[in-house]
């Protein structure tokens, strides 16, 4: 097992060398105060695993695992690419064997929680829109689940991973519960399974007070301690700080480097301009066709390159769908404020309800359009008229508000609740997607994320400059979840006891009625020919 | 006004103006506003066409559920620009031979004056629905075309082109097959030929005489045409063809809300929390075709042929499991025909009585259907059930209505021949 730990600073003016310590035997690093993100990254060879994950991974090409936690947090350069809250897999199935990827499902399951809906890669994956047959980097197939807790991964971990000998390994697993986001990944050529794991902040305290001590005496730690830098180049990111092999080093070693990033954070906005960020929301009431709303400052809707053009990629819960066929008019886009329906994979039939649905839900990256002139936004009677009309309360007049026009599935009839049946929907990750020219460096930078879902919808020159939701400034607010949800009608068991006998009773009356009146038909003409015969005769 | 209905050529001219109005608008409309006027299966259609020009199969567009026909005959929209509305007009100029064809068979049939002709045409010709519908691009209005074509040959006796349109609807829409009863049991001898059947005949040569050169004409040239179009589509399609074409049509499960009294039922049974004790959603089709296919024509048909079209199609549309407003063209066509004679216009408090109900039924639906879709509010029961049911109810009252009416028309040649007798 190999480990990697950096912590950057959230304040460069907070932070002094003299808060860390390495122990005199060089064999323990300790922290004191330092109020910083962190990501823990443990690489483990295979045979390290247990054997049913193995037997799993084995039959994998491509396996890479993302979760991210519904609260809202502050992201800090590099750790600034987002997904959507919730579980995402993208996988591709190893060349040849088939037939056990059907284990990947239950893995999933008994790894993440029962709740899970999986049945297997076949059924219940999307295939992930391929860019370019020769060039794709990204998986074949993608799943995604809302799930709000990492707490039977802990448990799997405690109890499979963990020795039981070894209570720091047990304190390690029950970390993961205030993890911002997690990161796993395994493929074939590295033979190695990843495990990245990151902290926007110290939990339950203002920073970070721990001591990092080497397991065994063979072992190597590299720890960093960093702060963000202005780069020279717009396409780099630059840190300095200081680097400590723990088992190596004898004390932390200054440093100052840059790279060129994939991911960027927004540039910081001139000071009257709030700076970007997006609401989401659903307008009210939803009724049947709910339509997101994507709220943003217009004044803060300045691309950082006039090559960049502002994206949302959504993933949908199966009881939710767009359809393409409607995201096809220019006229109806723009009064949308959508430039484009750019990709949409998965569960996408119009009129399927969601007990036919085997997949978990689609993925749709939408180009959005911002205003024409951020400034005179305000005066665009188009934009003030919409956003008066058609939004919630929380968007303000200076909003721009773009509207996704989703559908909702009918979802199966319950009962004990009135009718209605919740249904949940992740914010999207949105951002500026824009044209850079160092694409093949990026893959070496140390802190590069890929198979997020939407990168690779994109050429491998392109750059992302993330726009983080608006909830995230608030992070401390209690009960702030990036996940929407809203009650759909379904049809109440409680009162359709009658509907079955009910609607049989009534058919069969209507049937009989018109059975009646035929047979009076009928009866009449027997009887009847006669009788105008004899009329016939009496007129004679 | 009488004037206005006293020629042909101003009732004509104002139905083509009707729609050249709405096609204009419409496609203004189109242009300038994110909300369309065209239809969204016209879309469908127009996508269709557009797979076909470039060698596809029209079924790869999603939701194409029509025959190949109709996507090669607005083939010309896939010229682009000015050519996208082609369908419609095809659509609307369909309307008006419609139109021309019923008072066609008003006048010669029907023995009708010109202007009372003109006056029952225009509930089709002038019908803002019927002219918005296939404005809108909605493929049904042509539909009225091949139908009331397939009345008109028949009333005048051309039976093998008869059998070409009837094969021909049938392979267009499916549900055209229940006239195949009631034309077949009309084309007696008396009707063909105008003898008399009052002889008394033995049961065998009752049986020899139904097998008349019409009947057998009518079957051949109908199940030729049908199994001819099936074929050559199938051959150029495949499996495609008749999975979304006609299989379709059986497994659908119509969960979504609707006209018909199966809507809440179907929407509940096909879910996996609804606990059906007997599958009774699947024996729908017994009412629904016992009567439109069998029952009615056997009683009726050979009083009055075109009135027992309509309360075939009539109770064909009120039994279905799936029901929409388009579905209500399907029996318009027919109204110039059985109104003349009808209750409905003999009296006239229960003809405003049958219309309000009808119009009323849908409003209450549509009202409850509003709750639903754009409100969110759960209005499956008793709102949508029961309205489903209301509706229903109107429907079968004005079917029992049209269907004495259509019993007791008086079969102006059966009067004839009875005159003869008197004398």
């Amino acid at each position: 097992m190999k480990q990697r730990i950096t912590y950057v600073v959230h304040d460069p003016d907070d932070f002094n060398p003299s808060q860390l310590h390495l122990s005199p035997t060089n064999d323990s690093f300790t922290l004191d105060s330092v109020n910083a993100a962190k990501e823990h990254r443990l690489t483990f060879g295979l045979s390290e695993l247990p054997q049913e994950l193995y037997r799993v991974l084995r039959q994998c090409h491509e396996l890479h695992i993302r979760w991210a936690s519904e609260k809202p947090y502050a992201s800090i350069p590099p750790y600034v690419s987002r997904i959507s809250p919730g579980l995402h897999a993208f996988f591709t199935p190893h060349k040849g064997s088939p037939a056990y990827v059907d284990l990947l499902c239950p893995l999933l399951k008994k790894v993440f929680g029962d709740g899970l809906k999986c049945e297997s890669p076949q059924d219940t994956f999307i295939g992930m829109p391929i860019l370019s047959e020769r060039f794709s980097m990204s998986s074949a197939s993608q799943y995604y689940q809302l799930l709000p807790s990492l707490k039977d991964l802990v448990t799997y971990i405690q109890q499979k991973i963990c020795a039981t000998s070894d209570p720091s390994c047990q304190t390690h697993a029950a970390s993961l519960l205030s993890a911002t986001y997690v990161d796993i990944d395994y493929d074939t050529i590295s033979h190695a399974l990843v495990l990245n794991v990151f902290w926007d902040r110290a939990p339950d305290a203002e920073s970070w007070t721990e001591t990092i001590a080497l397991c065994q005496k063979a072992d190597h730690i590299e720890v960093g301690v960093l702060t963000s830098e202005k780069a020279v180049d717009p396409e780099d990111l630059a840190f300095s700080g200081f680097l400590t092999v723990i088992g190596k080093d004898s004390k932390p070693s200054p440093t100052r480097f840059s790279f060129p990033a994939r991911h960027h954070p927004l540039p910081s906005s001139a000071p009257p301009t709030p700076p970007l960020t997006y609401t989401t929301s659903f307008r009210q009431p939803t009724g049947l066709h709910p339509t997101l709303l994507l709220s943003f400052p217009s004044a803060s809707l300045t691309p950082p390159d006039e090559t960049c053009a502002l994206h949302a990629y959504l993933t949908l819960p199966a009881a939710l769908f767009i359809d393409k066929y409607q995201l096809s008019d220019p006229l109806f886009l723009s009064s949308q404020h959508l430039t484009s329906l750019r990709s949409i994979s998965g569960a996408t039939d119009l009129e399927a309800p969601v007990w036919v649905v085997p997949e978990w839900g689609s993925a749709a990256l939408l180009e959005l359009a911002v205003p024409a002139s951020p400034s005179s936004s305000n005066s665009d009677s188009d934009s003030a008229s919409h956003s008066r009309s058609s939004s919630p309360p929380n968007p303000g007049p200076d909003d721009w508000t773009v509207r996704i026009p989703l559908h909702l599935r009918y979802l199966s009839p319950n009962a004990n609740a009135s009718g209605l049946a919740p249904v949940a929907a992740p914010w999207p990750a949105v951002f500026w997607a824009c044209r850079g020219e160092e694409g093949a460096k990026m893959a070496a930078s140390p802190f590069d994320r890929v198979n997020l879902g939407y990168e690779g919808l994109f050429g491998p020159k392109t750059m992302f400059y993330h726009v983080p939701p608006a909830a995230a400034n608030v992070s401390s607010e209690v009960g702030a979840r990036l996940v929407e949800e809203i009650r759909v009608p379904v049809l109440d068991l409680d009162q359709a006891w009658y509907v079955e006998w009910g609607t049989a009773v009534v058919v069969g009356l209507g049937t009989l009625w018109v059975f009646w009146k035929l047979f009076e038909i009928v009866r009449r003409d027997l009887v009847g020919g006669t009788k105008v015969e004899g009329e016939g005769k009496k007129a004679q | 006004m009488i004037q206005f209905f006293s020629r042909p050529r101003s009732v004509f001219s104002a139905a083509a103006i009707l729609r050249a109005i709405l096609l204009i608008y419409g496609s203004l409309q189109d242009a300038f506003s994110p909300m369309k006027y065209t239809d969204i299966d016209y879309f469908v259609f127009t996508d269709a066409a557009r797979f076909i020009s470039q060698g596809q199969s029209p079924y790869t567009r999603d939701t194409y559920r029509y025959t190949p026909l109709l996507a090669w005959l607005i083939y010309p929209t896939t010229w682009q620009g000015k050519w996208f509305p082609f369908g419609k007009i095809l659509f609307a100029i369909g309307d008006i031979v419609a139109g021309w064809l019923i008072l066609l068979i008003l006048r010669s049939s029907g023995k009708m004056p010109m202007d009372r002709a003109l006056k029952f045409a225009s509930i089709w010709l002038l019908n803002p629905m019927v002219a918005q519908i296939s404005t809108r691009g909605s493929s049904e209005g042509l539909l009225g075309v091949v139908v009331s074509a397939l009345l008109w040959a028949v009333l005048s006796r051309r039976i093998q082109l008869a059998g070409l349109l009837l094969g021909f609807a049938v392979h267009f829409k499916i549900y055209p097959f229940i006239y195949a009863t009631s034309i077949i049991w009309w084309l007696d001898d008396e009707h063909v030929h105008g003898a008399s059947s009052n002889q008394s005949k033995t049961l065998y040569s009752r049986v020899i005489g139904f097998v008349n050169s019409a009947r057998i004409t009518l079957a051949t040239y109908s199940l030729l045409t049908f199994m001819i179009l099936n074929a050559l589509m199938y051959y150029l399609y495949g499996w495609p063809f008749l999975q979304h074409s006609y299989f379709h049509h059986l497994t659908r499960i119509d969960h979504r809300h609707n006209f018909s009294p199966y809507n809440t039922l179907l929407y509940l049974n096909s879910s996996p929390t609804g606990k059906s004790t007997a599958k009774l959603e699947s024996l729908a089709f017994i009412p629904q075709l016992f009567l439109s296919a069998v029952a009615i024509p056997l009683a009726i048909a050979k009083k009055d042929l075109p009135s027992t079209m309509l309360a075939q199609t009539f109770a064909f549309v009120t039994f279905n499991k799936v029901c929409t407003s388009q579905y209500f063209l399907w029996y318009i066509i027919f109204l110039p025909f059985y109104l003349p004679s009808s209750t409905l216009l003999q009296k006239p408090s229960i003809g405003i009585a049958a219309g309000i109900l009808w119009v009323s039924g849908q409003v209450i639906w549509l009202q409850q259907g509003y709750r639903l879709e754009f409100l969110g509010i759960s209005s499956f029961v008793p709102g949508l059930w029961a309205s489903s049911i209301l509706f229903f109810v109107v429907n079968i009252w004005i079917l029992g209505i049209a269907l004495k009416d259509a019993a007791s028309v008086e079969n102006p040649r059966a009067k004839t021949i009875m005159a003869h007798k008197i004398q």
